[in-house]
Protein backbone atom coordinates (compact mmCIF):
# COMPACT_ATOMS: atom_id res chain seq x y z
CA UNK A 1 0.00 0.00 0.00
CA UNK A 2 1.07 3.38 -0.54
CA UNK A 3 -0.38 6.09 1.88
CA UNK A 4 -1.10 9.66 1.41
CA UNK A 5 1.17 11.75 4.15
CA UNK A 6 -1.31 14.91 4.89
CA UNK A 7 0.13 18.18 6.73
CA UNK A 8 -2.58 19.60 8.90
CA UNK A 9 -1.14 23.27 9.75
CA UNK A 10 -1.73 27.20 9.92
CA UNK A 11 0.91 28.93 11.14
CA UNK A 12 -1.28 30.81 13.77
CA UNK A 13 -1.74 29.28 16.99
CA UNK A 14 -5.52 28.06 18.06
CA UNK A 15 -7.32 27.92 14.98
CA UNK A 16 -8.49 24.21 15.20
CA UNK A 17 -5.02 22.01 13.92
CA UNK A 18 -5.40 19.20 16.16
CA UNK A 19 -9.06 19.35 16.01
CA UNK A 20 -8.75 18.99 12.75
CA UNK A 21 -6.36 16.63 12.44
CA UNK A 22 -8.53 14.35 15.26
CA UNK A 23 -11.67 14.37 13.51
CA UNK A 24 -10.24 14.25 9.39
CA UNK A 25 -8.44 10.84 11.42
CA UNK A 26 -11.09 9.67 12.74
CA UNK A 27 -13.20 10.63 9.35
CA UNK A 28 -11.24 9.05 7.63
CA UNK A 29 -10.81 5.62 9.62
CA UNK A 30 -14.66 5.69 10.17
CA UNK A 31 -14.70 5.60 6.27
CA UNK A 32 -13.15 2.19 6.12
CA UNK A 33 -9.58 3.77 6.04
CA UNK A 34 -6.18 2.37 7.91
CA UNK A 35 -5.38 5.88 9.36
CA UNK A 36 -2.48 7.09 11.64
CA UNK A 37 -1.98 10.48 12.88
CA UNK A 38 1.09 12.06 13.92
CA UNK A 39 2.07 14.68 16.88
CA UNK A 40 4.98 16.46 15.97
CA UNK A 41 3.78 19.28 18.23
CA UNK A 42 6.83 18.18 20.38
CA UNK A 43 7.07 19.74 23.99
CA UNK A 44 3.21 21.00 23.58
CA UNK A 45 1.37 17.76 22.92
CA UNK A 46 -1.96 18.22 22.69
CA UNK A 47 -3.60 15.01 19.99
CA UNK A 48 -3.68 12.44 22.50
CA UNK A 49 -5.59 14.73 25.19
CA UNK A 50 -7.82 15.40 22.13
CA UNK A 51 -8.29 11.82 21.20
CA UNK A 52 -8.96 10.86 24.68
CA UNK A 53 -5.10 8.41 24.51
CA UNK A 54 -3.73 10.40 26.95
CA UNK A 55 -3.24 7.83 29.52
CA UNK A 56 -2.46 5.11 27.03
CA UNK A 57 1.08 6.62 25.91
CA UNK A 58 4.10 4.66 26.17
CA UNK A 59 6.64 5.53 23.67
CA UNK A 60 6.52 8.54 21.65
CA UNK A 61 7.80 10.29 18.67
CA UNK A 62 10.95 10.76 19.36
CA UNK A 63 11.82 7.68 21.25
CA UNK A 64 10.56 6.08 17.50
CA UNK A 65 13.33 8.35 15.70
CA UNK A 66 16.43 7.76 18.42
CA UNK A 67 15.29 4.13 17.80
CA UNK A 68 14.27 3.54 21.68
CA UNK A 69 11.40 1.44 20.12
CA UNK A 70 10.03 -0.51 17.22
CA UNK A 71 7.27 2.01 15.15
CA UNK A 72 4.79 -0.24 16.49
CA UNK A 73 5.29 0.19 19.81
CA UNK A 74 4.43 3.82 19.83
CA UNK A 75 1.26 3.66 17.77
CA UNK A 76 -1.86 3.89 20.38
CA UNK A 77 -4.90 2.26 18.96
CA UNK A 78 -8.27 4.58 19.00
CA UNK A 79 -10.58 3.94 21.70
CA UNK A 80 -13.06 2.99 19.11
CA UNK A 81 -12.54 0.28 17.57
CA UNK A 82 -11.70 1.58 14.13
CA UNK A 83 -8.39 1.46 12.29
CA UNK A 84 -6.78 4.79 13.86
CA UNK A 85 -3.34 5.09 15.50
CA UNK A 86 -1.91 7.57 17.74
CA UNK A 87 1.86 8.10 17.57
CA UNK A 88 2.15 10.99 20.47
CA UNK A 89 4.72 14.19 20.64
CA UNK A 90 7.36 13.52 23.56
CA UNK A 91 6.50 15.78 26.29
CA UNK A 92 9.76 16.47 27.52
CA UNK A 93 11.58 17.10 24.62
CA UNK A 94 12.02 20.16 22.02
CA UNK A 95 11.33 21.11 18.30
CA UNK A 96 14.94 20.38 17.70
CA UNK A 97 15.25 16.60 18.76
CA UNK A 98 14.29 15.20 15.23
CA UNK A 99 15.57 16.25 12.06
CA UNK A 100 13.01 16.73 9.21
CA UNK A 101 14.81 13.56 7.16
CA UNK A 102 14.18 11.65 10.08
CA UNK A 103 10.64 11.89 10.05
CA UNK A 104 10.67 11.61 6.54
CA UNK A 105 11.66 8.31 7.00
CA UNK A 106 9.14 7.48 8.99
CA UNK A 107 6.28 8.68 7.03
CA UNK A 108 7.47 6.85 4.26
CA UNK A 109 7.56 4.17 6.47
CA UNK A 110 4.01 3.92 7.89
CA UNK A 111 2.72 4.94 3.96
CA UNK A 112 3.34 1.30 3.55
CA UNK A 113 1.13 0.02 5.66
CA UNK A 114 -1.42 3.10 5.91
CA UNK A 115 -3.65 4.88 3.54
CA UNK A 116 -3.42 8.14 5.15
CA UNK A 117 -0.41 9.53 7.72
CA UNK A 118 -1.73 13.12 8.91
CA UNK A 119 0.86 15.26 10.46
CA UNK A 120 -0.43 17.52 13.11
CA UNK A 121 2.56 20.72 12.57
CA UNK A 122 3.06 22.73 15.66
CA UNK A 123 2.15 26.66 15.46
CA UNK A 124 4.60 28.59 13.69
CA UNK A 125 7.18 28.37 10.99
CA UNK A 126 10.39 27.39 12.86
CA UNK A 127 11.63 23.94 13.32
CA UNK A 128 9.03 22.63 14.02
CA UNK A 129 7.18 23.71 10.94
CA UNK A 130 9.75 22.62 8.69
CA UNK A 131 10.00 18.95 10.53
CA UNK A 132 6.00 18.41 9.89
CA UNK A 133 5.68 19.80 6.40
CA UNK A 134 9.17 17.87 4.78
CA UNK A 135 7.46 14.84 5.74
CA UNK A 136 4.28 15.66 4.14
CA UNK A 137 3.47 15.79 0.32
CA UNK A 138 0.05 16.98 0.45
CA UNK A 139 -1.22 19.81 3.15
CA UNK A 140 -4.16 21.01 4.25
CA UNK A 141 -4.43 24.74 5.58
CA UNK A 142 -6.81 25.65 8.92
CA UNK A 143 -7.54 29.38 9.16
CA UNK A 144 -10.48 31.19 11.42
CA UNK A 145 -12.14 33.70 9.15
CA UNK A 146 -10.29 36.65 11.22
CA UNK A 147 -7.43 38.73 9.60
CA UNK A 148 -5.02 37.72 11.79
CA UNK A 149 -5.41 34.03 10.97
CA UNK A 150 -5.85 35.01 7.34
CA UNK A 151 -2.63 36.63 7.07
CA UNK A 152 -0.75 33.65 8.75
CA UNK A 153 -1.76 31.30 6.73
CA UNK A 154 -0.69 33.37 3.36
CA UNK A 155 2.24 33.16 4.81
CA UNK A 156 2.02 29.61 5.41
CA UNK A 157 0.73 29.17 1.62
CA UNK A 158 4.19 31.09 0.35
CA UNK A 159 6.55 28.89 2.34
CA UNK A 160 4.70 25.38 1.55
CA UNK A 161 4.94 26.53 -2.08
CA UNK A 162 8.18 27.81 -2.15
CA UNK A 163 9.27 24.12 -0.40
CA UNK A 164 7.69 22.96 -3.22
CA UNK A 165 4.95 21.51 -1.46
CA UNK A 166 1.96 22.89 -4.08
CA UNK A 167 -1.92 22.84 -4.43
CA UNK A 168 -2.42 23.13 -0.27
CA UNK A 169 -6.33 23.17 0.42
CA UNK A 170 -8.15 25.10 2.89
CA UNK A 171 -10.30 24.61 5.78
CA UNK A 172 -12.46 27.65 7.35
CA UNK A 173 -12.87 26.64 10.94
CA UNK A 174 -15.49 27.97 13.47
CA UNK A 175 -17.75 30.29 10.88
CA UNK A 176 -20.10 31.78 12.66
CA UNK A 177 -23.16 31.66 10.02
CA UNK A 178 -25.26 34.47 12.10
CA UNK A 179 -21.53 36.58 12.19
CA UNK A 180 -21.61 36.53 8.04
CA UNK A 181 -24.93 36.96 7.77
CA UNK A 182 -24.97 40.29 9.55
CA UNK A 183 -21.19 41.26 7.80
CA UNK A 184 -19.37 41.27 10.86
CA UNK A 185 -17.46 38.37 9.23
CA UNK A 186 -15.50 37.71 6.57
CA UNK A 187 -17.89 35.05 4.58
CA UNK A 188 -16.09 32.20 2.26
CA UNK A 189 -16.34 34.22 -0.62
CA UNK A 190 -13.26 36.63 0.94
CA UNK A 191 -11.57 34.47 1.99
CA UNK A 192 -11.01 32.37 -0.68
CA UNK A 193 -10.27 35.70 -3.16
CA UNK A 194 -8.03 36.59 -0.62
CA UNK A 195 -5.70 33.44 -0.31
CA UNK A 196 -6.41 32.12 -3.64
CA UNK A 197 -6.96 28.24 -2.77
CA UNK A 198 -8.99 25.52 -3.05
CA UNK A 199 -11.51 25.68 -0.30
CA UNK A 200 -11.86 22.24 1.06
CA UNK A 201 -14.43 22.90 3.93
CA UNK A 202 -16.37 25.22 6.17
CA UNK A 203 -16.63 24.04 9.61
CA UNK A 204 -19.35 26.17 11.68
CA UNK A 205 -18.32 27.40 15.44
CA UNK A 206 -19.89 24.85 17.66
CA UNK A 207 -20.18 24.06 21.04
CA UNK A 208 -20.20 20.38 20.79
CA UNK A 209 -16.40 20.47 19.62
CA UNK A 210 -15.23 22.65 23.34
CA UNK A 211 -17.19 19.66 24.79
CA UNK A 212 -15.83 17.10 23.00
CA UNK A 213 -12.46 18.21 23.06
CA UNK A 214 -12.82 18.05 26.89
CA UNK A 215 -13.70 14.63 26.95
CA UNK A 216 -11.42 13.42 24.52
CA UNK A 217 -13.63 12.46 21.94
CA UNK A 218 -13.41 13.77 18.20
CA UNK A 219 -16.83 15.42 17.71
CA UNK A 220 -17.09 13.25 14.54
CA UNK A 221 -18.54 10.82 17.08
CA UNK A 222 -21.83 13.29 17.80
CA UNK A 223 -24.23 12.99 15.42
CA UNK A 224 -25.68 15.92 16.64
CA UNK A 225 -22.84 18.25 16.04
CA UNK A 226 -22.86 20.58 13.05
CA UNK A 227 -18.61 20.62 12.98
CA UNK A 228 -18.92 17.27 13.22
CA UNK A 229 -20.69 16.71 10.46
CA UNK A 230 -18.97 19.26 8.42
CA UNK A 231 -15.61 17.71 9.24
CA UNK A 232 -17.16 13.98 8.17
CA UNK A 233 -17.28 15.64 4.65
CA UNK A 234 -14.05 17.00 5.05
CA UNK A 235 -13.10 13.72 5.38
CA UNK A 236 -15.34 12.37 2.55
CA UNK A 237 -13.41 15.13 0.27
CA UNK A 238 -10.17 14.34 1.38
CA UNK A 239 -11.11 10.60 0.32
CA UNK A 240 -11.47 12.01 -2.65
CA UNK A 241 -15.54 12.13 -2.73
CA UNK A 242 -16.80 15.05 -4.95
CA UNK A 243 -19.49 16.68 -2.35
CA UNK A 244 -20.04 19.79 -2.85
CA UNK A 245 -19.88 22.58 0.05
CA UNK A 246 -22.62 23.10 2.62
CA UNK A 247 -24.47 26.60 2.88
CA UNK A 248 -23.79 27.54 6.65
CA UNK A 249 -27.23 28.99 7.24
CA UNK A 250 -27.46 30.90 11.48
CA UNK A 251 -29.42 28.60 13.59
CA UNK A 252 -32.35 30.30 14.87
CA UNK A 253 -34.70 29.15 17.65
CA UNK A 254 -37.92 27.46 16.91
CA UNK A 255 -39.35 30.75 19.30
CA UNK A 256 -37.67 33.20 16.96
CA UNK A 257 -38.76 31.33 13.71
CA UNK A 258 -42.58 31.64 14.60
CA UNK A 259 -41.97 35.32 15.86
CA UNK A 260 -40.58 35.62 12.16
CA UNK A 261 -43.36 34.02 10.65
CA UNK A 262 -46.12 35.67 12.82
CA UNK A 263 -44.04 38.88 11.58
CA UNK A 264 -44.63 38.43 8.46
CA UNK A 265 -48.00 37.83 8.33
CA UNK A 266 -48.45 41.35 10.16
CA UNK A 267 -49.62 39.34 13.18
CA UNK A 268 -49.77 41.63 16.96
CA UNK A 269 -46.16 41.10 17.52
CA UNK A 270 -44.67 43.17 14.74
CA UNK A 271 -45.06 46.94 16.02
CA UNK A 272 -44.33 45.24 19.17
CA UNK B 1 32.80 30.77 -5.69
CA UNK B 2 31.96 31.24 -9.15
CA UNK B 3 35.29 31.08 -11.07
CA UNK B 4 34.90 33.02 -14.09
CA UNK B 5 30.93 33.49 -14.49
CA UNK B 6 30.93 30.21 -16.55
CA UNK B 7 27.85 29.35 -13.93
CA UNK B 8 25.35 31.93 -12.59
CA UNK B 9 22.54 31.70 -10.23
CA UNK B 10 19.58 33.48 -10.24
CA UNK B 11 16.65 33.93 -8.38
CA UNK B 12 13.28 34.83 -10.46
CA UNK B 13 9.73 35.43 -8.29
CA UNK B 14 10.41 32.21 -6.06
CA UNK B 15 12.20 30.01 -8.83
CA UNK B 16 16.22 30.02 -8.65
CA UNK B 17 17.56 29.39 -11.89
CA UNK B 18 21.03 28.35 -13.03
CA UNK B 19 22.43 30.09 -15.91
CA UNK B 20 25.43 28.92 -17.93
CA UNK B 21 27.60 30.83 -19.94
CA UNK B 22 27.22 30.68 -24.03
CA UNK B 23 30.61 30.42 -24.85
CA UNK B 24 32.29 28.70 -22.36
CA UNK B 25 32.40 24.71 -23.72
CA UNK B 26 30.20 22.37 -22.74
CA UNK B 27 32.79 20.26 -20.51
CA UNK B 28 33.86 23.31 -18.85
CA UNK B 29 30.12 24.31 -18.11
CA UNK B 30 29.52 20.48 -16.81
CA UNK B 31 32.54 20.21 -14.51
CA UNK B 32 32.10 23.96 -13.16
CA UNK B 33 28.57 22.72 -12.41
CA UNK B 34 29.30 19.72 -10.62
CA UNK B 35 31.81 21.37 -8.31
CA UNK B 36 29.72 24.78 -7.78
CA UNK B 37 27.22 22.33 -6.70
CA UNK B 38 29.51 19.97 -4.84
CA UNK B 39 30.62 23.31 -2.86
CA UNK B 40 27.23 24.48 -1.98
CA UNK B 41 26.44 20.62 -0.61
CA UNK B 42 22.76 21.25 0.98
CA UNK B 43 22.05 25.12 0.18
CA UNK B 44 19.60 23.54 -2.43
CA UNK B 45 18.35 21.32 -1.02
CA UNK B 46 14.78 21.17 -2.06
CA UNK B 47 12.66 22.62 -5.32
CA UNK B 48 12.64 23.03 -8.53
CA UNK B 49 15.06 24.87 -11.07
CA UNK B 50 14.47 25.94 -14.32
CA UNK B 51 17.63 26.12 -16.62
CA UNK B 52 19.07 28.97 -19.03
CA UNK B 53 21.15 27.22 -21.75
CA UNK B 54 21.32 31.21 -23.69
CA UNK B 55 22.00 30.80 -27.15
CA UNK B 56 23.88 27.22 -26.59
CA UNK B 57 23.25 24.52 -29.40
CA UNK B 58 23.34 21.58 -26.79
CA UNK B 59 22.52 17.94 -27.77
CA UNK B 60 19.80 15.71 -26.08
CA UNK B 61 22.23 13.84 -24.02
CA UNK B 62 24.26 16.90 -23.03
CA UNK B 63 20.83 17.96 -21.84
CA UNK B 64 20.01 15.23 -19.92
CA UNK B 65 23.86 15.32 -18.29
CA UNK B 66 23.08 18.76 -17.65
CA UNK B 67 19.62 17.59 -15.74
CA UNK B 68 21.50 14.85 -13.68
CA UNK B 69 24.16 16.52 -12.83
CA UNK B 70 21.96 19.38 -11.36
CA UNK B 71 19.72 16.69 -9.73
CA UNK B 72 22.24 14.36 -8.67
CA UNK B 73 24.65 17.39 -6.86
CA UNK B 74 21.53 18.98 -5.18
CA UNK B 75 17.99 18.20 -4.37
CA UNK B 76 17.07 20.28 -6.63
CA UNK B 77 14.62 19.10 -9.65
CA UNK B 78 15.13 20.12 -13.43
CA UNK B 79 11.59 21.46 -14.64
CA UNK B 80 12.16 23.11 -17.76
CA UNK B 81 15.16 23.85 -20.38
CA UNK B 82 14.22 27.26 -21.88
CA UNK B 83 16.89 29.60 -24.24
CA UNK B 84 17.21 32.83 -24.86
CA UNK B 85 14.86 34.50 -27.57
CA UNK B 86 17.10 34.85 -30.31
CA UNK B 87 18.68 31.27 -30.63
CA UNK B 88 15.13 30.38 -31.62
CA UNK B 89 15.76 31.49 -34.82
CA UNK B 90 18.07 28.30 -35.33
CA UNK B 91 15.91 25.77 -35.97
CA UNK B 92 18.24 22.95 -35.22
CA UNK B 93 18.12 24.02 -31.73
CA UNK B 94 14.25 23.84 -31.53
CA UNK B 95 13.97 20.75 -31.94
CA UNK B 96 16.45 19.60 -29.30
CA UNK B 97 15.13 21.63 -26.86
CA UNK B 98 11.46 20.25 -27.78
CA UNK B 99 13.08 16.74 -27.73
CA UNK B 100 15.01 16.61 -24.51
CA UNK B 101 11.96 16.61 -21.73
CA UNK B 102 10.66 13.43 -23.07
CA UNK B 103 13.85 11.33 -22.40
CA UNK B 104 14.68 13.12 -19.16
CA UNK B 105 11.13 12.49 -17.68
CA UNK B 106 10.20 16.00 -16.84
CA UNK B 107 7.47 16.67 -15.00
CA UNK B 108 5.29 18.19 -17.75
CA UNK B 109 3.40 15.66 -19.90
CA UNK B 110 3.14 18.48 -23.10
CA UNK B 111 6.83 18.78 -24.30
CA UNK B 112 6.06 21.77 -25.85
CA UNK B 113 5.57 23.28 -22.65
CA UNK B 114 9.31 23.06 -21.47
CA UNK B 115 9.91 25.72 -24.43
CA UNK B 116 9.19 29.04 -22.98
CA UNK B 117 9.77 31.53 -25.17
CA UNK B 118 10.17 35.36 -24.03
CA UNK B 119 11.03 34.83 -20.58
CA UNK B 120 13.53 37.14 -19.37
CA UNK B 121 16.64 36.25 -21.29
CA UNK B 122 19.05 38.18 -18.91
CA UNK B 123 20.03 37.37 -15.56
CA UNK B 124 18.81 40.27 -13.65
CA UNK B 125 21.85 40.22 -10.74
CA UNK B 126 20.14 42.84 -8.40
CA UNK B 127 17.04 41.01 -8.19
CA UNK B 128 16.40 40.01 -4.47
CA UNK B 129 14.09 37.62 -3.21
CA UNK B 130 13.09 37.63 0.35
CA UNK B 131 11.86 33.90 0.73
CA UNK B 132 14.89 32.54 -0.19
CA UNK B 133 17.66 34.20 2.31
CA UNK B 134 20.24 31.21 1.27
CA UNK B 135 20.73 32.86 -2.31
CA UNK B 136 20.78 36.58 -1.23
CA UNK B 137 24.19 35.88 -1.01
CA UNK B 138 25.11 34.57 -4.04
CA UNK B 139 22.82 37.25 -6.23
CA UNK B 140 24.93 39.90 -3.66
CA UNK B 141 28.11 38.32 -4.87
CA UNK B 142 26.86 38.82 -8.49
CA UNK B 143 25.76 42.11 -8.24
CA UNK B 144 29.45 43.29 -7.37
CA UNK B 145 30.64 41.62 -9.94
CA UNK B 146 28.83 42.97 -12.84
CA UNK B 147 29.06 46.18 -11.08
CA UNK B 148 32.73 45.80 -12.03
CA UNK B 149 31.61 44.38 -15.57
CA UNK B 150 30.17 47.65 -16.26
CA UNK B 151 27.17 47.66 -14.69
CA UNK B 152 25.16 46.19 -17.84
CA UNK B 153 21.98 46.19 -16.16
CA UNK B 154 21.69 49.98 -15.49
CA UNK B 155 18.90 50.85 -17.89
CA UNK B 156 16.45 49.26 -16.05
CA UNK B 157 14.81 48.04 -19.08
CA UNK B 158 13.52 44.31 -17.99
CA UNK B 159 10.31 44.13 -15.88
CA UNK B 160 10.44 40.87 -13.46
CA UNK B 161 7.04 39.13 -14.30
CA UNK B 162 5.64 37.60 -10.80
CA UNK B 163 2.92 35.37 -12.10
CA UNK B 164 1.69 33.97 -8.99
CA UNK B 165 -0.22 35.14 -5.98
CA UNK B 166 2.67 37.23 -4.24
CA UNK B 167 1.75 36.33 -0.58
CA UNK B 168 2.72 37.95 2.74
CA UNK B 169 6.45 37.42 3.84
CA UNK B 170 7.56 37.33 0.26
CA UNK B 171 9.65 40.07 -0.97
CA UNK B 172 11.55 41.37 -4.37
CA UNK B 173 13.63 43.74 -4.91
CA UNK B 174 13.97 44.79 -8.96
CA UNK B 175 16.13 47.03 -10.61
CA UNK B 176 13.42 47.61 -13.58
CA UNK B 177 9.72 47.12 -13.39
CA UNK B 178 7.85 44.96 -11.97
CA UNK B 179 4.30 43.07 -13.04
CA UNK B 180 2.81 41.31 -11.56
CA UNK B 181 0.02 39.05 -12.78
CA UNK B 182 -1.76 38.09 -9.46
CA UNK B 183 -2.46 39.57 -5.93
CA UNK B 184 -0.66 40.90 -3.64
CA UNK B 185 -1.80 39.98 -0.41
CA UNK B 186 -0.86 42.15 2.58
CA UNK B 187 2.83 41.62 4.20
CA UNK B 188 4.00 41.21 0.82
CA UNK B 189 6.38 43.90 -0.20
CA UNK B 190 7.78 45.02 -3.55
CA UNK B 191 10.31 47.18 -4.22
CA UNK B 192 11.35 48.23 -7.72
CA UNK B 193 13.58 51.18 -9.30
CA UNK B 194 10.70 51.27 -12.13
CA UNK B 195 7.11 51.13 -12.52
CA UNK B 196 4.74 48.52 -10.80
CA UNK B 197 2.14 47.27 -12.41
CA UNK B 198 -0.40 44.94 -10.82
CA UNK B 199 -3.31 43.13 -12.71
CA UNK B 200 -4.78 42.18 -9.24
CA UNK B 201 -5.58 43.52 -6.22
CA UNK B 202 -2.38 45.48 -4.02
CA UNK B 203 -2.56 45.10 -0.52
CA UNK B 204 0.88 44.67 0.38
CA UNK B 205 3.48 47.42 0.30
CA UNK B 206 4.55 48.45 -3.28
CA UNK B 207 7.51 51.35 -3.43
CA UNK B 208 7.93 52.27 -7.30
CA UNK B 209 11.15 54.16 -8.08
CA UNK B 210 13.16 52.68 -5.60
CA UNK B 211 16.60 54.40 -6.20
CA UNK B 212 15.21 57.88 -6.51
CA UNK B 213 12.70 58.13 -9.67
CA UNK B 214 9.88 60.51 -8.50
CA UNK B 215 8.58 59.93 -12.50
CA UNK B 216 8.01 55.85 -11.70
CA UNK B 217 4.21 55.17 -11.01
CA UNK B 218 2.63 52.17 -9.33
CA UNK B 219 -0.47 51.05 -11.19
CA UNK B 220 -3.14 48.46 -9.82
CA UNK B 221 -6.59 46.90 -10.86
CA UNK B 222 -7.39 47.78 -7.32
CA UNK B 223 -5.41 49.86 -5.10
CA UNK B 224 -6.20 48.24 -1.95
CA UNK B 225 -2.99 48.83 -0.36
CA UNK B 226 -2.89 50.68 3.30
CA UNK B 227 0.68 52.38 2.27
CA UNK B 228 2.49 52.60 -1.05
CA UNK B 229 5.87 54.61 -1.44
CA UNK B 230 7.02 56.85 -5.11
CA UNK B 231 11.10 57.68 -4.94
CA UNK B 232 11.16 59.01 -1.55
CA UNK B 233 7.70 60.20 -0.89
CA UNK B 234 5.42 57.89 1.18
CA UNK B 235 1.58 57.82 0.55
CA UNK B 236 -0.86 56.50 2.94
CA UNK B 237 -4.40 55.48 2.12
CA UNK B 238 -7.08 58.04 3.43
CA UNK B 239 -8.37 56.97 6.38
CA UNK B 240 -11.96 58.56 6.04
CA UNK B 241 -13.27 56.02 3.13
CA UNK B 242 -15.89 54.67 3.87
CA UNK B 243 -16.19 50.85 5.27
CA UNK B 244 -18.08 49.95 2.29
CA UNK B 245 -16.27 50.77 -0.98
CA UNK B 246 -18.45 53.27 -2.98
CA UNK B 247 -18.80 52.48 -6.85
CA UNK B 248 -16.59 55.39 -7.93
CA UNK B 249 -13.38 53.23 -6.05
CA UNK B 250 -13.73 50.87 -8.40
CA UNK B 251 -11.54 50.17 -11.25
CA UNK B 252 -7.79 50.31 -12.14
CA UNK B 253 -5.72 52.93 -9.92
CA UNK B 254 -2.67 54.92 -10.71
CA UNK B 255 -0.05 56.41 -8.35
CA UNK B 256 2.03 58.87 -8.86
CA UNK B 257 4.01 61.86 -7.58
CA UNK B 258 2.75 65.21 -7.57
CA UNK B 259 3.99 68.32 -5.74
CA UNK B 260 5.97 66.11 -3.71
CA UNK B 261 3.54 63.84 -2.39
CA UNK B 262 1.51 60.76 -4.16
CA UNK B 263 -1.86 61.06 -5.76
CA UNK B 264 -4.04 58.64 -6.56
CA UNK B 265 -6.78 58.59 -9.73
CA UNK B 266 -8.81 56.44 -12.35
CA UNK B 267 -5.92 55.11 -14.42
CA UNK B 268 -6.44 56.46 -18.19
CA UNK B 269 -2.76 55.63 -19.64
CA UNK B 270 0.74 54.95 -18.24
CA UNK B 271 1.78 58.79 -19.96
CA UNK B 272 -1.75 60.64 -19.48
CA UNK B 273 -1.81 63.86 -17.46
CA UNK B 274 -3.41 63.53 -14.44
CA UNK B 275 -4.93 66.17 -12.75
CA UNK B 276 -7.65 65.54 -10.31
CA UNK B 277 -6.13 63.00 -7.87
CA UNK B 278 -6.71 62.16 -4.79
CA UNK B 279 -3.93 62.73 -1.89
CA UNK B 280 -2.62 59.77 -0.25
CA UNK B 281 -1.35 61.56 3.11
CA UNK B 282 -3.61 59.51 5.72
Amino acid sequence: MTGRTIVITSGKGGVGKTTATANIGTGLAMRGHKVVVVDTDIGLRNLDVIMGLENRIVYDLVNVIEGECKLNQAMIRDKHAYDLYLIPAAQTRDKNSIEPEQLREMCAELEKEFAYVLIDCPAGIEQGFKNATTAATEAIIVTTPEVSAIRDADRVIGLLESSGLHGPRLIINRISPALVKRGDMMDQQDVENLLSVEILGLVPADEHTVVAANRGVPVVHNTKSSAGAAFLRIAARVDGADIPLMDLEPRTSIISRIRDMVGKKGGAYSHA
Amino acid sequence: MLKAGVVQVMARGTDVAFVIDEEASFDVVSAELREYLANQNGLFSKGDITVNVGQRMLARDELAQVKSIIETHSGLKVTRFWCSPESLSSGDFRIEAKAAPTDTTSASPDSSKNLIHNEISLPLPRTKVGSLPSVESIIEDLKVRQNKNGARNRNRTEALFIKSTFRSGESVQHPGDVVVLADVNPGAEIQADGDIVVFGSLKGWAHAGASGDTKAVIIALELAATRIQIAKYPGIAPTSLPRKPKSSDAGTKIAYVRSRSIHVAAFAGRFARYNKGVPYDG
